[in-house]
């Protein structure tokens, strides 16, 4: 990611109110996670899978603040079971801004089927997302996200690709 | 030693924590064991999920002791948990384990604690959280659970309890998403916060 696309996602968040962002590390968004550690306004917490992540978010809803789960669209697979759970159960959202593997441009084979199933797999959950691929539109996207989700009650997610995270 | 027993014990030590507990027989029992506590204790429905949403809770609000009650069953389900709460060191958080060694709401079947070779307080040790204990008498449990109420690191207690439901509890008849209400609402009452707020009226 170019600096500029990180300070994007950084000032989405903080505009968003998050202060605290659990991550597992990728790496498209290998720029934004140092960046995140160093912010002294926001917590990081490093997960050791995606699907604790999204609880440990759940828990932060429940406490006032806002929290961020921010990982590869690999990750959503491994937190299906959470996600499921507590949004539809409970009503707990969880916002997620994950890196795009897989799109068309991809060169990697091992990364072809985060493609493939990331968008069956928000959809089967009818989680509503955007894919942003233009920097400028990054902040008002993860701004949106958490306005939907703090309406609906329910999960939301911004996946970047294209030439903010390449 | 019985679960409930053990509930009604630390029940006694608890009136401004929050708590998070699992699935199964132990939310009836926690919700007649621990009353008072009614409004301040949300049940989640997920193996794994307890402690997790615990911590994320601990996080947010640093200045209040949270104690989550998983299960043996919850904790296997998700070990990473331990290497995170291991790293974070969150000074606000007490874990209990309750260790029936069997998934007890699908009729017994055994968890891998039932080899009596796998040993969670020693695993949360080796990921890092220094005070992990295993009770097996009540007055072991109730001893460790002052000392986790009042400990500046995470404290997690393994109790190991026996399968049987206390029999003759009331059951609760609310679903995920009242309890979350009622637990959100005590939390905006007792922190002066709003986490959700009116409708924009736009």
């Amino acid at each position: 990611m170019k600096p500029s696309a990180v300070d994007a996602v950084i000032r989405g968040l903080k505009k968003a109110g998050v202060s605290i962002v659990c991550y597992l590390p990728d790496s498209l968004f290998r720029e934004l996670y140092p960046a995140l550690d160093t912010d002294p306004d926001i917590r990081t917490i490093r997960v050791t899978n995606e699907s604790e992540g999204a609880a440990i978010c759940g828990g932060v809803f429940l406490s006032g603040k806002r929290a961020a789960l921010v990982m590869e669209n690999s990750g959503l697979r491994a937190s299906v079971e959470p996600l499921a759970r507590m949004g539809l159960g409970a009503g707990i959202p969880v916002v997620m801004l994950m890196s795009y593997r897989g799109e068309l441009g991809e060169n990697n084979w091992w990364a072809i089927p985060h493609g493939i199933t990331m968008e069956p797999v928000l959809n089967a959950l009818r989680i509503p997302y955007r894919i942003v691929t233009e920097e400028e539109k990054v902040e008002r996207a993860i701004m949106d996200a958490f306005s939907w989700s703090y309406a609906a009650y329910y999960h939301s997610a911004v996946a970047l690709g294209g030439s903010v995270v390449r | 030693m019985k679960r409930f027993d053990c509930m009604s014990v630390l029940a006694r030590r608890l009136s401004d924590e929050l708590v998070i507990l699992s699935l199964g027989a132990s939310v009836d029992e926690w919700y007649n064991a621990a009353p008072h506590m009614r409004e301040a204790s949300l049940f989640q429905q997920q193996l794994g999920c307890v402690t997790p949403q615990a911590f994320g809770l601990a996080a947010g609000l640093p200045h209040r002791r949270i104690v989550s009650l998983d299960t043996d069953g919850g904790m296997m389900f998700n070990l990473g948990i331990l290497a995170t709460i291991g790293n974070e060191q969150p000074k606000n958080l007490l874990i209990v384990v309750w260790d029936n060694e069997c998934y007890q709401s699908i009729g017994g079947p055994p968890t891998h604690t039932a080899s009596g070779r796998v040993d969670i307080a020693a695993i949360a040790r080796g990921a890092g959280l220094t005070r992990a204990y295993t009770a097996r008498t009540v007055e072991e449990f109730d001893t460790h659970c002052a000392e986790g109420l009042a400990a500046q690191e995470p404290y997690l207690i393994v109790a190991k309890v026996a399968g049987a439901v206390q029999p003759g509890i009331r059951r609760k008849h609310s679903d995920g998403r009242e309890d979350k209400y009622i637990f959100v609402r005590h939390v905006e009452r007792t922190e002066g916060t709003v986490i959700m707020g009116p409708s924009e009226h736009n």
